[in-house]
């Protein structure tokens, strides 16, 4: 499913998207590092990624700079990389990569403000959709630096699954309307900006809203409103447009992350059903950690005796390992279950990925590999 | 052969599962539950994922059991409460579940439209704010604003009697939001008093200030897994709790932990018997003991982190154990809380 990524005109981005929880920052890294060995010079963004994913990847921890995986680390994996790929890992922080952009729109004079103002701090760490517009934007950013050959991008932990497609518009929604700053400019006292404030008694709506909000709030988020206009807009909202293009883009691949629990599937389904409604390119599924069973047959009905005889197993083992077995059985038959559901109701058997249980603990970049060799 | 343990898990009343921790011995004497629930407002925290809804659900009917009228009030995204219960979401007003238990859905837009209207007048005004798009805007991008209204909403809850159809809730239970976006619910009150100095908000916010950090009417809950990341975030959690929060953690729950089936002696068994002289040729019995050595290795893996949770946690710690499941039911639940 994933061997297009090998493909000297395969895909350039692979995005991971699921709920969390779902092993989605290992399966990315493992992607990277497939993408890494076949040649291909790769970065993996991802988000909160796990002490231990560094680790095994032989990086002291995750940066917001782009760190190389050391080559000799990679010896381990017995393929033979061709000497320029390289493996790449960032971490995402909404507030840096929204303070650069900040720095990128912004006149110098300007900026300090707006750091200081304290709804674009709050803006830029809290919001909803923040992280997930800030994911785009360095996926954006590192895309047409244009330094990578495969770009690998864990998103953040949604639980509305798509926030993270629909995050620059709805930001802008938010930010963007001039006719915002237009509903607010009768009722700005002129003067420079910094000291022009809101003239709230010439409006009862806005007098109402203070009298609920606080006037300190509302001047605070004027400001705001009025920098954005005035100065970043447009430069955010000719970015919002771009980013969506190059998701669109047939360089991009999408692919749902979930394991067979009932809320990732559900979300999972929901995923591709979206993206596909959207003309996204999807790529398939990959659901991890699947329970197999290592028998198709119940012990249940078995004459204990005939099974156990010439043992010296006492009685209540013998209860115990036929009940645990049975458990075990259990497990492997209601993934199955929840996988065939998940083929039945998106019609898409070649596009979905099993990762066994047992192969998802990952604690060495041995098992990284060992993960990275599934997608064949 | 006897069938009783094939969900997975036991009833109390029948024999111990072996899971560490507090045995359950009957239903009163549960002095770390009588305590957590002496405290009227409970959230339940954890990462996405964990089973905050299932043991937000599993502590009411524990608390109904105790006698005690519960509102399980869940803040976010998901209908999962509503879903579990009657198929279908559950609305701003509280609607009865069970015979004592309560359940709405906190929705902070419909809060503050009704708190615009209570505070400002005359009407017609109100109803234009309510209608604006300044007002949608508003909403959208002041910090906080959701949280606030979302909060106050509990507040009332709390501070009002009678709440619904002549009850007074012993207990409102809150299956918050996953961990980042609930600490930032929970620290708004701070940040925000800062911000707004005067009016009605203001008044308001002090007023959680002083709810959300009375140790005698509020608690938290965290919710976790014997996974690497979630243990991670629990640990993590007790810190912040009470140093960001001065909310301390009054009890964790450890979800999913796979029942202790063998013994040590069990266990020597099973590791032994390949090499042992027994007559192996059953692939019956090969199977059996794959499947013991599959569950041991799984639990020697979670072990590791529920140590790490019991080394850091304060308060009580409760493992739950798995129900080999991937879709509970809201019998099930109630089975669990039988745990709890």
């Amino acid at each position: 499913m994933l061997s297009c990524i090998k493909d000297p005109d395969g895909p350039k981005i692979i995005v991971c998207c699921g709920s969390g929880g779902v092993g989605k920052t290992t399966i990315s890294a493992a992607i990277g590092l497939y993408g890494a060995l076949s040649g291909k010079k790769t970065i993996v963004l991802t988000i909160d990624p796990a002490k231990r994913l560094a680790d095994s990847l032989g990086l002291k921890k995750f940066d917001v700079d782009a760190q190389r995986v050391p080559v000799e680390n990679l010896i381990v994996c017995k393929d033979s990389a061709t000497p320029d790929a390289g493996l790449y890992a960032m971490m995402l922080d909404a507030k840096h990569t929204f303070d650069q952009l900040i720095a990128r729109y912004a006149p110098p004079e300007f900026q300090k403000k707006i750091f200081k103002n304290r709804y674009y701090q709050h803006l830029s760490n809290n919001m909803a959709g923040s992280h997930e517009y800030m994911a785009m934007e360095k996926l954006y950013e590192i895309f047409n630096q244009n330094q990578y050959d495969l770009i690998v991008l864990d998103t953040p932990p949604s639980r509305r699954a798509l926030d993270f497609l629909e995050a620059p518009q709805r930001m802008l929604n938010i930010l963007g309307h001039n006719f915002f700053m237009r509903m607010f400019k009768p009722y700005l006292k002129a003067g420079k900006w910094g000291i022009r404030f809101l003239n709230i008694l010439a409006s009862p709506v806005l007098k109402g809203v203070s009298k609920v909000l606080g006037k300190q709030a509302l001047d605070d988020f004027a400001g705001f409103m009025q920098l954005w206009d005035d100065i970043m807009f447009e430069g955010f909202s000719r970015r919002a447009t771009a980013v969506k293009e190059l998701l669109a883009g047939n360089q991009t691949l999408f692919l749902a992350v979930a394991t067979p629990q009932r809320l990732p599937m559900d979300e999972a389904i929901f995923l591709s059903e979206k993206l596909l409604l959207n003309e996204m390119p999807f790529g398939g599924f990959i659901i991890n950690r699947v329970n197999f069973s290592n028998s198709n047959t119940e012990i249940q009905g078995f004459d204990s005796d005939k099974v156990f005889a010439g043992t010296r197993i006492d009685p209540e083992l013998k209860e115990k390992l036929i009940s645990v077995h049975n458990n075990i059985l259990k497990m492997a038959k209601n993934d199955a279950r929840s996988v065939n559901h998940l083929i039945e109701k998106t019609g898409s058997g070649n596009n979905v990925l099993q990762i066994p249980f047992s192969d998802s603990e990952i604690v060495s970049l041995d098992d990284l590999y060992r993960l990275s060799r599934l997608f064949e | 052969m006897s069938s009783e343990n094939k969900d997975g898990h036991r009833i109390p009343g029948g024999k111990k599962a072996g899971i560490t921790g507090s045995s359950v011995s009957g239903e009163p004497a549960n002095p770390w539950l009588e305590r957590l629930f002496s405290c009227r407002l409970i959230f339940v925290m954890g990462k996405g994922g964990v089973g905050k809804t299932t043991i937000s659900i599993a502590l009411a009917c524990a608390a109904e059991r105790m006698n005690k009228k519960v509102l399980l009030a869940e803040i976010g995204d998901t209908d999962s409460i509503g879903r579990l219960y009657r198929d279908q979401a559950l609305s701003e007003a509280p609607r009865i579940l069970t015979q004592s238990i309560w359940g709405a859905r906190v929705d902070p837009k419909a809060e503050l439209e009704a708190y615009v209207r209570a505070h400002v007048t005359p009407g017609f005004i109100a109803g234009k704010i309510v209608r604006s798009r300044l007002f949608e805007y508003l909403f959208e991008a002041t910090p906080g604003l959701k949280e606030v209204m979302s909060l106050g909403r509990l507040w009332r809850w709390e501070k009002e009697e009678n709440n619904h159809a002549g009850a007074t809730y012993d207990l409102i239970i809150v299956d918050a939001p996953a961990t980042g976006h609930a600490m930032s619910l929970l620290r708004l009150p701070d940040l925000l008093i800062n911000m707004i100095r005067v009016g009605p908000v203001a008044n308001q916010i002090r007023g959680l200030q002083h709810l959300l950090k009375n140790h005698q009417k509020t608690s938290l809950v965290l919710v976790s897994l014997p996974e690497e990341l979630p243990a991670n975030e629990a640990v993590e959690f007790y810190s912040m709790a009470e140093d960001t929060l001065d909310m301390p953690v009054a009890a964790t729950f450890i979800n999913c932990v796979y029942p202790a089936v063998f013994n040590r002696t069990d266990l020597q068994l099973i590791e032994s018997i390949e090499s042992s002289d027994w007559d192996f040729s059953f692939s019956a019995v090969s199977k059996l003991i794959a499947s013991a050595r599959i569950l041991n290795r799984r639990r020697i893996d979670q072990l590791k982190h529920i140590e790490e949770i019991y080394a850091k946690a304060n308060g009580h710690v409760q493992e739950i154990p798995f129900c080999y499941t991937n879709d509970l039911t809201i019998n099930q639940i109630q089975e669990l809380s039988f745990f709890i």
